[in-house]
Protein backbone atom coordinates (compact mmCIF):
# COMPACT_ATOMS: atom_id res chain seq x y z
CA UNK A 1 0.00 0.00 0.00
CA UNK A 2 0.84 3.61 -0.24
CA UNK A 3 3.51 5.44 1.64
CA UNK A 4 2.59 8.13 4.14
CA UNK A 5 0.78 11.01 2.54
CA UNK A 6 1.25 14.72 2.88
CA UNK A 7 -1.12 16.07 5.45
CA UNK A 8 -3.73 18.56 4.53
CA UNK A 9 -5.73 21.17 6.32
CA UNK A 10 -4.98 24.50 7.87
CA UNK A 11 -2.73 24.86 10.86
CA UNK A 12 -4.49 25.55 14.14
CA UNK A 13 -4.95 29.19 14.95
CA UNK A 14 -2.27 30.83 17.02
CA UNK A 15 1.16 29.33 17.43
CA UNK A 16 0.90 26.07 19.34
CA UNK A 17 3.96 24.48 20.86
CA UNK A 18 5.46 21.98 18.40
CA UNK A 19 4.46 18.97 20.50
CA UNK A 20 0.84 20.15 20.46
CA UNK A 21 0.62 20.89 16.77
CA UNK A 22 -2.20 18.74 15.39
CA UNK A 23 -0.48 18.12 12.07
CA UNK A 24 2.54 16.61 13.79
CA UNK A 25 0.31 14.51 16.03
CA UNK A 26 -1.39 13.14 12.92
CA UNK A 27 2.03 12.41 11.42
CA UNK A 28 3.02 10.55 14.58
CA UNK A 29 -0.19 8.51 14.37
CA UNK A 30 0.74 7.44 10.83
CA UNK A 31 4.20 6.50 12.08
CA UNK A 32 2.79 4.37 14.90
CA UNK A 33 0.28 2.59 12.68
CA UNK A 34 3.09 1.64 10.29
CA UNK A 35 5.66 0.76 12.94
CA UNK A 36 3.67 -1.23 15.48
CA UNK A 37 1.91 -4.58 15.23
CA UNK A 38 -0.33 -3.63 12.33
CA UNK A 39 2.21 -2.52 9.71
CA UNK A 40 -0.70 -0.43 8.53
CA UNK A 41 -0.03 2.08 5.73
CA UNK A 42 -3.55 2.10 4.33
CA UNK A 43 -5.33 4.21 6.92
CA UNK A 44 -5.46 7.93 6.26
CA UNK A 45 -5.91 10.50 8.98
CA UNK A 46 -6.85 13.98 7.86
CA UNK A 47 -7.82 17.16 9.62
CA UNK A 48 -11.35 18.29 8.81
CA UNK A 49 -13.24 21.04 10.60
CA UNK A 50 -11.05 20.75 13.66
CA UNK A 51 -11.50 16.99 13.97
CA UNK A 52 -9.42 14.08 12.73
CA UNK A 53 -11.10 11.80 10.18
CA UNK A 54 -9.75 8.26 9.81
CA UNK A 55 -10.50 6.39 6.58
CA UNK A 56 -9.31 3.16 5.03
CA UNK A 57 -9.83 -0.58 4.75
CA UNK A 58 -8.10 -2.98 7.15
CA UNK A 59 -7.80 -6.77 6.85
CA UNK A 60 -9.63 -7.87 10.00
CA UNK A 61 -11.96 -6.72 12.78
CA UNK A 62 -9.07 -7.06 15.24
CA UNK A 63 -6.95 -4.73 13.10
CA UNK A 64 -9.77 -2.19 13.12
CA UNK A 65 -9.96 -2.29 16.92
CA UNK A 66 -6.21 -1.79 17.14
CA UNK A 67 -6.30 1.16 14.73
CA UNK A 68 -9.01 2.84 16.76
CA UNK A 69 -7.21 2.20 20.06
CA UNK A 70 -3.92 3.62 18.77
CA UNK A 71 -5.69 6.61 17.22
CA UNK A 72 -7.47 7.48 20.45
CA UNK A 73 -4.21 7.16 22.38
CA UNK A 74 -2.22 9.26 19.95
CA UNK A 75 -4.95 11.87 19.44
CA UNK A 76 -6.17 12.06 23.04
CA UNK A 77 -8.16 15.22 23.63
CA UNK A 78 -9.06 15.64 19.95
CA UNK A 79 -12.30 14.73 18.23
CA UNK A 80 -11.78 11.61 16.08
CA UNK A 81 -14.26 10.46 13.44
CA UNK A 82 -13.68 6.91 12.18
CA UNK A 83 -14.68 5.57 8.81
CA UNK A 84 -12.40 2.53 8.82
CA UNK A 85 -13.93 -0.62 7.36
CA UNK A 86 -12.93 -4.27 7.31
CA UNK A 87 -12.07 -5.86 3.95
CA UNK A 88 -14.85 -7.92 2.44
CA UNK A 89 -14.13 -11.61 1.92
CA UNK A 90 -17.02 -12.90 -0.20
CA UNK A 91 -16.34 -14.23 -3.68
CA UNK A 92 -17.45 -12.34 -6.79
CA UNK A 93 -20.92 -12.86 -8.23
CA UNK A 94 -19.77 -12.41 -11.83
CA UNK A 95 -16.66 -12.28 -14.00
CA UNK A 96 -15.46 -9.47 -16.26
CA UNK A 97 -15.20 -10.35 -19.95
CA UNK A 98 -12.03 -8.96 -21.53
CA UNK B 1 -11.24 -18.76 -22.88
CA UNK B 2 -9.16 -18.52 -19.72
CA UNK B 3 -10.63 -17.47 -16.40
CA UNK B 4 -8.12 -15.57 -14.28
CA UNK B 5 -8.91 -14.96 -10.60
CA UNK B 6 -6.81 -12.33 -8.86
CA UNK B 7 -6.45 -10.48 -5.58
CA UNK B 8 -3.68 -8.53 -3.88
CA UNK B 9 -3.03 -6.82 -0.57
CA UNK B 10 -4.72 -9.45 1.58
CA UNK B 11 -2.33 -8.51 4.43
CA UNK B 12 -2.79 -11.68 6.42
CA UNK B 13 -1.79 -12.08 10.04
CA UNK B 14 -2.52 -14.58 12.79
CA UNK B 15 -6.03 -13.18 13.25
CA UNK B 16 -6.99 -13.66 9.59
CA UNK B 17 -6.52 -17.40 9.16
CA UNK B 18 -9.57 -18.82 7.42
CA UNK B 19 -11.14 -15.51 6.35
CA UNK B 20 -10.49 -16.08 2.63
CA UNK B 21 -10.47 -19.87 2.46
CA UNK B 22 -14.25 -20.26 2.03
CA UNK B 23 -14.19 -18.03 -1.05
CA UNK B 24 -11.01 -19.68 -2.35
CA UNK B 25 -12.74 -23.07 -2.09
CA UNK B 26 -15.18 -21.89 -4.79
CA UNK B 27 -12.38 -21.15 -7.29
CA UNK B 28 -12.71 -24.36 -9.33
CA UNK B 29 -16.27 -23.30 -10.21
CA UNK B 30 -15.32 -19.90 -11.59
CA UNK B 31 -11.59 -19.73 -12.42
CA UNK B 32 -8.70 -21.66 -13.94
CA UNK B 33 -5.97 -20.08 -11.82
CA UNK B 34 -5.48 -17.64 -8.94
CA UNK B 35 -3.04 -14.73 -9.05
CA UNK B 36 -1.83 -13.09 -5.81
CA UNK B 37 -0.55 -9.57 -6.46
CA UNK B 38 1.70 -9.09 -3.43
CA UNK B 39 1.35 -7.69 0.09
CA UNK B 40 0.12 -11.06 1.20
CA UNK B 41 1.37 -10.35 4.74
CA UNK B 42 1.60 -7.30 7.03
CA UNK B 43 5.32 -7.38 7.89
CA UNK B 44 6.71 -10.24 5.83
CA UNK B 45 7.39 -12.44 8.86
CA UNK B 46 7.54 -16.24 8.55
CA UNK B 47 4.62 -16.45 11.00
CA UNK B 48 2.43 -14.36 8.69
CA UNK B 49 3.66 -16.20 5.59
CA UNK B 50 2.56 -19.49 7.18
CA UNK B 51 -0.96 -18.06 7.52
CA UNK B 52 -1.00 -17.24 3.80
CA UNK B 53 0.46 -20.64 2.91
CA UNK B 54 -2.20 -22.41 4.93
CA UNK B 55 -4.93 -20.29 3.32
CA UNK B 56 -4.03 -21.45 -0.20
CA UNK B 57 -2.50 -24.89 0.43
CA UNK B 58 -4.05 -27.66 -1.62
CA UNK B 59 -6.37 -25.44 -3.68
CA UNK B 60 -7.47 -27.28 -6.82
CA UNK B 61 -6.37 -24.43 -9.14
CA UNK B 62 -2.77 -23.28 -9.70
CA UNK B 63 -1.76 -20.31 -7.51
CA UNK B 64 0.80 -17.82 -8.84
CA UNK B 65 2.12 -14.96 -6.70
CA UNK B 66 4.51 -12.04 -6.49
CA UNK B 67 5.59 -10.48 -3.22
CA UNK B 68 4.85 -6.87 -2.23
CA UNK B 69 6.68 -4.26 -0.19
CA UNK B 70 5.05 -5.46 3.04
CA UNK B 71 6.34 -8.98 2.33
CA UNK B 72 9.87 -7.49 2.34
CA UNK B 73 9.56 -5.48 5.56
CA UNK B 74 11.03 -8.17 7.82
CA UNK B 75 13.87 -8.56 5.29
CA UNK B 76 13.23 -12.27 4.83
CA UNK B 77 11.64 -12.42 1.36
CA UNK B 78 13.48 -15.67 0.61
CA UNK B 79 11.89 -17.29 3.67
CA UNK B 80 8.43 -15.96 2.75
CA UNK B 81 8.94 -17.28 -0.78
CA UNK B 82 10.06 -20.70 0.48
CA UNK B 83 7.07 -21.05 2.79
CA UNK B 84 4.65 -20.18 -0.02
CA UNK B 85 6.39 -22.52 -2.47
CA UNK B 86 6.16 -25.30 0.10
CA UNK B 87 2.38 -24.79 -0.02
CA UNK B 88 2.41 -25.16 -3.81
CA UNK B 89 2.40 -21.48 -4.76
CA UNK B 90 4.47 -20.47 -7.78
CA UNK B 91 6.20 -17.33 -6.49
CA UNK B 92 7.65 -15.22 -9.31
CA UNK B 93 10.34 -12.53 -9.23
CA UNK B 94 11.55 -11.57 -12.66
CA UNK B 95 10.46 -14.83 -14.23
CA UNK B 96 7.53 -16.55 -15.89
CA UNK B 97 5.53 -19.71 -15.48
CA UNK B 98 3.12 -21.56 -17.75
CA UNK B 99 -0.25 -22.84 -16.57
CA UNK B 100 -2.17 -25.37 -18.65
CA UNK B 101 -5.88 -24.50 -18.69
CA UNK B 102 -8.00 -27.06 -20.52
CA UNK B 103 -5.34 -27.51 -23.18
CA UNK B 104 -4.51 -23.81 -23.42
CA UNK B 105 -1.10 -22.56 -22.35
CA UNK B 106 -1.35 -19.42 -20.23
CA UNK B 107 1.85 -17.59 -19.36
CA UNK B 108 2.26 -15.49 -16.23
CA UNK B 109 5.25 -13.14 -15.95
CA UNK B 110 5.75 -11.73 -12.47
CA UNK B 111 7.83 -9.22 -10.57
CA UNK B 112 7.21 -7.04 -7.55
CA UNK B 113 8.09 -3.88 -9.44
CA UNK B 114 8.94 -0.65 -7.67
CA UNK B 115 8.28 3.10 -7.78
CA UNK B 116 9.52 6.08 -9.71
CA UNK B 117 6.35 7.55 -11.13
CA UNK B 118 4.89 8.20 -14.52
CA UNK B 119 5.98 9.97 -17.68
CA UNK B 120 6.62 13.67 -17.15
CA UNK B 121 6.44 13.33 -13.37
CA UNK B 122 8.95 10.59 -12.68
CA UNK B 123 12.17 10.15 -10.79
CA UNK B 124 15.32 10.08 -12.89
CA UNK B 125 18.47 8.01 -12.70
CA UNK B 126 20.51 11.05 -11.72
CA UNK B 127 22.33 12.60 -8.79
CA UNK B 128 22.95 10.91 -5.48
CA UNK B 129 23.76 7.18 -5.50
CA UNK B 130 20.64 6.35 -3.48
CA UNK B 131 18.46 8.17 -6.03
CA UNK B 132 20.08 6.36 -8.92
CA UNK B 133 19.69 3.04 -7.13
CA UNK B 134 16.00 3.77 -6.55
CA UNK B 135 15.34 4.14 -10.27
CA UNK B 136 17.70 1.31 -11.24
CA UNK B 137 15.78 -1.03 -8.92
CA UNK B 138 12.63 -0.33 -10.90
CA UNK B 139 14.45 -0.59 -14.21
CA UNK B 140 15.88 -4.01 -13.33
CA UNK B 141 12.42 -5.19 -12.35
CA UNK B 142 10.91 -3.88 -15.59
CA UNK B 143 13.69 -5.47 -17.66
CA UNK B 144 13.06 -8.83 -16.00
CA UNK B 145 9.33 -8.50 -16.69
CA UNK B 146 10.05 -7.76 -20.35
CA UNK B 147 12.35 -10.77 -20.67
CA UNK B 148 9.86 -13.08 -18.97
CA UNK B 149 6.99 -11.95 -21.21
CA UNK B 150 9.11 -12.45 -24.33
CA UNK B 151 10.09 -15.91 -23.19
CA UNK B 152 6.44 -16.84 -22.64
CA UNK B 153 5.69 -15.65 -26.17
CA UNK B 154 8.52 -17.81 -27.52
CA UNK B 155 7.02 -20.75 -25.63
CA UNK B 156 3.78 -20.35 -27.57
CA UNK B 157 1.45 -19.21 -24.81
CA UNK B 158 -2.04 -18.43 -26.08
CA UNK B 159 -2.48 -15.75 -23.41
CA UNK B 160 0.02 -13.83 -21.30
CA UNK B 161 -0.55 -11.95 -18.05
CA UNK B 162 1.86 -9.51 -16.38
CA UNK B 163 1.62 -9.79 -12.59
CA UNK B 164 3.16 -7.04 -10.42
CA UNK B 165 2.60 -5.48 -7.03
CA UNK B 166 3.43 -1.89 -8.00
CA UNK B 167 1.32 -0.28 -10.71
CA UNK B 168 2.42 0.09 -14.33
CA UNK B 169 -0.01 2.97 -14.96
CA UNK B 170 -1.47 6.00 -13.20
CA UNK B 171 -5.03 5.14 -14.33
CA UNK B 172 -5.54 2.61 -11.55
CA UNK B 173 -4.19 5.00 -8.91
CA UNK B 174 -7.20 7.31 -9.28
CA UNK B 175 -8.26 8.05 -5.70
CA UNK B 176 -4.72 8.13 -4.33
CA UNK B 177 -3.10 11.54 -3.67
CA UNK B 178 -1.16 12.42 -6.84
CA UNK B 179 1.79 13.49 -4.68
CA UNK B 180 2.52 9.86 -3.80
CA UNK B 181 2.18 8.34 -7.29
CA UNK B 182 5.97 7.97 -7.57
CA UNK B 183 5.79 5.59 -4.58
CA UNK B 184 3.00 3.55 -6.14
CA UNK B 185 4.37 2.53 -9.52
CA UNK B 186 6.38 3.28 -12.61
CA UNK B 187 5.83 3.73 -16.31
CA UNK B 188 8.88 1.50 -16.85
CA UNK B 189 6.67 -1.49 -16.00
CA UNK B 190 4.08 -0.42 -18.59
CA UNK B 191 6.77 0.15 -21.21
CA UNK B 192 8.04 -3.40 -20.61
CA UNK B 193 4.50 -4.78 -20.90
CA UNK B 194 3.76 -2.85 -24.09
CA UNK B 195 7.07 -3.72 -25.70
CA UNK B 196 6.94 -7.44 -24.95
CA UNK B 197 3.15 -7.76 -25.28
CA UNK B 198 0.55 -9.06 -22.84
CA UNK B 199 -3.21 -9.66 -22.72
CA UNK B 200 -3.70 -8.36 -19.18
CA UNK B 201 -1.69 -6.63 -16.46
CA UNK B 202 -2.67 -7.20 -12.83
CA UNK B 203 -1.31 -5.30 -9.83
CA UNK B 204 -2.12 -4.27 -6.26
CA UNK B 205 -0.51 -1.81 -3.81
CA UNK B 206 -2.87 1.15 -4.30
CA UNK B 207 -5.64 0.59 -1.72
CA UNK B 208 -7.32 3.88 -2.56
CA UNK B 209 -6.98 3.48 -6.31
CA UNK B 210 -9.47 2.16 -8.85
CA UNK B 211 -9.80 -1.15 -10.64
CA UNK B 212 -9.67 -0.31 -14.34
CA UNK B 213 -6.89 1.12 -16.46
CA UNK B 214 -4.95 0.66 -19.67
CA UNK B 215 -1.36 1.06 -20.76
CA UNK B 216 -0.36 3.51 -23.49
CA UNK B 217 -0.07 0.48 -25.76
CA UNK B 218 -3.63 -0.69 -25.06
CA UNK B 219 -3.09 -3.51 -22.56
CA UNK B 220 -5.85 -3.73 -19.97
CA UNK B 221 -4.67 -3.09 -16.40
CA UNK B 222 -6.57 -4.20 -13.29
CA UNK B 223 -5.80 -3.08 -9.73
CA UNK B 224 -6.92 -6.04 -7.63
CA UNK B 225 -5.98 -4.70 -4.19
CA UNK B 226 -8.61 -6.22 -1.90
CA UNK B 227 -9.76 -2.81 -0.57
CA UNK B 228 -10.38 -1.77 -4.20
CA UNK B 229 -12.25 -4.81 -5.48
CA UNK B 230 -14.02 -5.32 -2.13
CA UNK B 231 -14.10 -9.08 -2.58
CA UNK B 232 -11.94 -12.13 -1.89
CA UNK B 233 -10.91 -12.01 -5.58
CA UNK B 234 -12.14 -10.90 -8.98
CA UNK B 235 -12.34 -13.00 -12.13
CA UNK B 236 -11.32 -11.87 -15.62
CA UNK B 237 -12.16 -13.96 -18.68
CA UNK B 238 -9.57 -13.74 -21.42
CA UNK B 239 -10.34 -14.83 -24.97
CA UNK B 240 -7.58 -17.00 -26.41
CA UNK B 241 -8.88 -17.29 -29.94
Amino acid sequence: MSDPVAHQGPAASGTPAPAENVEYRVAHLHDRLAAEELGELGVRAEIRAGAIVLTGTVPSAQCRETVLRVAHEELAGLTVHTDVVVAETAGPDHAEEL
Amino acid sequence: MVRVAAVGDIHMGPDSQGLLRPAFETLPDCADLLLLAGDLTRHGTPEEARVVAQEVRGLPVPVVAVLGNHDHHDEQPEKVTALLRDAGVRVLEGEGTVVECAGTRVGIAGTKGFGGGFVGRSAGEFGEPIMKEFVRTTRRSADSLHAALKELDDEGCAARVALTHFSPVADTLAGEPPEIHPFLGSYLLAEAIDTAGADLAVHGHAHLGSEHGMTAGGVRVRNVAQPVIRRAFNVYRLGTG
